[in-house]
């Protein structure tokens, strides 16, 4: 595991080793970064990657300085704030659903993004915080994943993967990562998902949601959850949440992308887009109402001499 | 959060051929939760005078009973409508007076004029939150989704358009720019005004 | 305590007499029925406004003495009474005016500077520490509402709209006069002799363009409005409001 202790103490014997190293290499007229970025992963050949670090007293206020949050969304690195994504394991695996909105302050910045990761063929992890930072660690983690298949013969467990990334990003606390994922996948113990964030938090769960919009999903989410929901009961519980966040939260929306992971590895259902779930619903798929999701909608034309047929039959 | 996105919304006014329209989207927010879906931010003045008025919420309110007491006086006063540009310079005292402690607010006018003739002319104008008069000749733009309305609106405005070509055009620029705006949207409304009637429709914007 | 010239009740501004007069405001008005002779006549094309510019000394200097005073780019003001109420009146007219264009981009319409002018007219009649003032106005402006339009305005702050009128020593006389001549029809420039003729009635002495200050209301072309209110280079309006020159005067009186 590369800590940035390690990096920067002098006394270990891994730097001492690296001091040899390089007093070796000294000599060579083409160092690593003449081939591209350093941080590419054809680097990380030669051992666990390596990050410049820029040459002042405090690199993580540095950091912290040019990173947008609250106080200045100016900044230049801009973190994903608004987004919702939510994932919960039932009896038919794991739904993960998430939306598409990328804003920077109040401009939507993209409408079309993947916040969905898909880490190998059975694994999934969902984005929050920094795209960047999301991406890279998790595509990251796919590689040791594969490593671990190849040197253990057998798949590597949601647990294991999860606490790899975890472990990953702790090492980098306080240096202003975020990220906010849920490794999601369906292993030995059945489906499983894991709730991995840059703080170091590592929770196994039944039903997570992150994002601004994560509190209206959960809305739609609490009341609609069952173990034994059925495969469409359970998409159409998972599309409903991302469409009550992407109607109410400013920051989430655009369109929903839906997957399912069963027992033999992910499937994308399809992406939705969250006007069109408002005024039609999501057309002719298992679980759909048959009719908009749009409050306004519903009720059009309902009154209580005109209910809806529910509750007349009640 | 500045204090000007805190309830979100945009307003747009366009000239047209012997006609002007004047739209705005439907959102009130409080911040990220968007709560109302139909809060009117556009008001008659007078039959031929519309005002806009995007920015806080509550100052929307506020400053339309304060443009109702005005105009209501100047009408009784001076035993006639107010005109489009008097109304204006209206609109910018008003909000000069509050100079060290001003109405959040960024209004659009639209109306038509009368000229000397007996005819009607195209007028419309904008005002930043503390008085600033723009007299434009093409659109104008204020709230949220300001910056994103002028590109749109730079793109497809044409000079003449016909009142429902205006209407075609005002309805796409406003729901375009907000669909790339976080605090603006759940839907719009256009009022086109022509020297003898109004024409207002409600429009079917993203609910996200 | 009442008699004729009012008694114990003439002397308090904020007390009725016995008859419902406030003897005060009556004895403004005789006041101004010392001043110097004032008319207006309302014609169909523009106002005129004059009055007798009378010194009490061939020593005085009359080209600084202003009579005929410009309110506003289309309103201008003539009195009869006492001059330096009037001078105050006029300071207030012009502040006025100008408050008026602050908020609304225009000059104020005459009714409503009219209105304003009678307002503190009439503040005077009924606040403690104060005396009317003892002049009467005639207010000539033209707006685009109403066209020319001439207004009186009392000591009391009452005012009227005239066609023609005339205050101050002679009124009585000139009214008359003016009633024989003016019908509707009148012509500006049939208004500018009409009004000569009415002053010279009652003039004490000679009648030169020395001796009579006149304003006139002009009604701007179509083609001024189509220009609209900002006119020409300077951005100002183009005054409908301005007082005739001495040369001007003096042609006039040639006729």
């Amino acid at each position: 595991m590369n800590t940035f202790l390690e990096r920067y103490s002098s006394t270990n014997a891994v730097s001492q080793l690296k001091r040899a190293q390089r007093l070796a290499e000294e000599e060579d007229e083409f160092t690593d970064s003449a081939w591209g970025s350093q941080a590419g992963y054809g680097q990380l050949m030669n051992g666990p990657p390596s990050f410049t670090v820029p040459n002042v007293p405090d690199p993580s206020s540095f950091l912290r300085l040019h990173t947008d949050d609250h106080a200045d969304p100016n900044c230049r690195i801009k973190i994903q704030h608004g987004t919702t994504t939510l994932a919960f394991r039932f009896q038919g695996g794991v739904i993960v659903a998430v939306d598409s909105r990328a804003t920077a302050g109040s401009y939507i910045a993209s409408g079309t993004v993947k916040k969905v990761i898909e880490i190998n063929p059975y694994l999934l992890g969902t984005m929050a915080g920094g795209a960047a930072d999301c991406q890279y660690w998790e595509t990251y983690l796919g590689m040791h994943c594969r490593l671990h298949e190849l040197r253990n013969r057998e798949r590597i467990s949601v647990s294991a993967a999860s606490k790899y990334l975890s472990n990953l990003v702790y090492s980098y606390k306080g240096m202003g990562l975020s990220m906010g994922t849920m490794i999601c996948g369906w292993d030995k113990t059945g489906p499983a998902i894991f709730y991995v964030d840059s703080d170091g938090t590592r929770l196994k769960g039944d039903l997570f949601s992150v994002g601004s919009g994560s509190t209206f999903a959960y809305g739609v989410l609490d009341q609609g959850y069952r173990w034994d929901l059925t495969d469409a009961e359970a998409q159409e519980l998972g599309r409903r949440s991302i469409y009550a966040a992407g109607h109410r939260d400013a920051f989430s929306g655009n369109t929903c992308n839906l997957y399912h992971v069963k027992e033999n590895g992910w499937e994308f259902i399809a992406n939705y887009d969250i006007s069109k779930l408002h005024y039609d619903g999501p057309g002719d798929v298992a679980g759909s109402p048959g009719h908009g999701y749009g409050y306004g909608i519903r009720v059009q034309g309902r009154s209580s001499a005109n209910p809806p047929e529910a509750t007349a039959a009640a | 959060m500045s204090i000007m996105d805190h309830n979100g919304g945009s307003v747009i006014a366009m000239v047209g051929k012997d006609c002007v329209a004047i739209a705005s989207d439907l959102r009130l927010g409080d911040r990220a939760l968007s709560i109302s879906s139909n809060f009117q931010r556009i008001f008659p003045i007078t039959d031929r005078i519309y005002v806009g008025l995007p920015g806080l919420g509550t100052d929307v309110a506020t400053l339309r009973e304060r443009f109702r007491f005005r105009v209501n006086m100047y009408t009784i006063k001076e035993e006639r409508e107010i005109e489009p540009e008097t109304f204006a310079h209206l609109v910018s005292s008003t909000l000069y007076e509050h100079r060290f402690g001003p109405y959040f607010i960024e209004p659009v006018m639209a109306g038509m004029s009368k000229t000397p003739s007996g005819g009607y002319k195209p007028f419309i104008a904008a005002t930043d939150l503390i008085g600033c008069l723009n007299f434009a000749k093409d659109f104008v733009v204020a709230g949220t989704a300001s910056s994103k309305l002028y590109g749109v609106a730079e793109g497809l405005w044409e000079p003449d358009l016909e009142p429902e070509d205006l209407f075609e055009t005002i309805s796409q620029t406003l729901l375009n720019a907000a669909d790339r705006d976080a605090f603006s949207g759940w839907g719009a409304i256009v009022h086109i005004i022509t020297k003898d009637k109004i024409i207002t429709r409600t429009l079917k914007g993203r609910m996200d | 305590m009442a008699s004729a010239d009012g008694g114990a009740y003439s002397y308090s501004l904020t007390v009725f007499s016995p008859s419902g007069k406030l003897v005060q405001i009556e004895h403004a008005l005789a006041a101004v029925a010392q001043g110097t002779t004032s008319l207006g006549i309302k014609a169909t094309n523009g106002i005129v406004i004059a009055t007798e510019k009378k010194t009490s000394s061939i020593l005085i200097d009359d080209s600084v003495i202003e009579k005929v005073a410009v309110i506003c780019p289309n309103i201008g003001i003539v009195y009869s009474g006492m001059g330096p109420d009037f001078r105050i009146l006029v300071t207030k007219a012009r502040k006025s005016a100008q408050a008026y264009w602050k908020i609304y981009g225009e000059y104020p319409p005459t009714k409503v500077l009219t209105q304003e002018i009678a307002t503190v007219m009439q503040q005077a009649t009924q606040s403690g520490g104060v005396r009317p003032y003892g002049v009467s106005l005639l207010v000539a402006g033209w707006d685009s509402h109403r066209g020319p339009s001439l207004y009186q305005v009392d000591p009391s702050g009452s005012f009227w709209a005239w066609k023609a009128s005339a205050i101050g020593k002679n009124m009585i006389n000139a009214k008359t006069f003016l009633e024989k001549r003016y019908n509707d029809d009148i012509s500006l420039e049939d208004a500018i002799h009409t009004a000569l003729l009415t002053l010279k009635e009652g003039f004490e002495g000679q009648m030169t363009e020395k001796t009579i200050e006149i304003g006139v209301v002009t009604v701007p072309t179509a083609a001024d409005l189509e220009e609209g209110k900002i006119g020409g280079e300077t951005g100002r309006p183009k005054p409908t409001f301005r007082k005739l020159s001495e040369e001007e005067v003096r042609d006039y009186l040639a006729l």
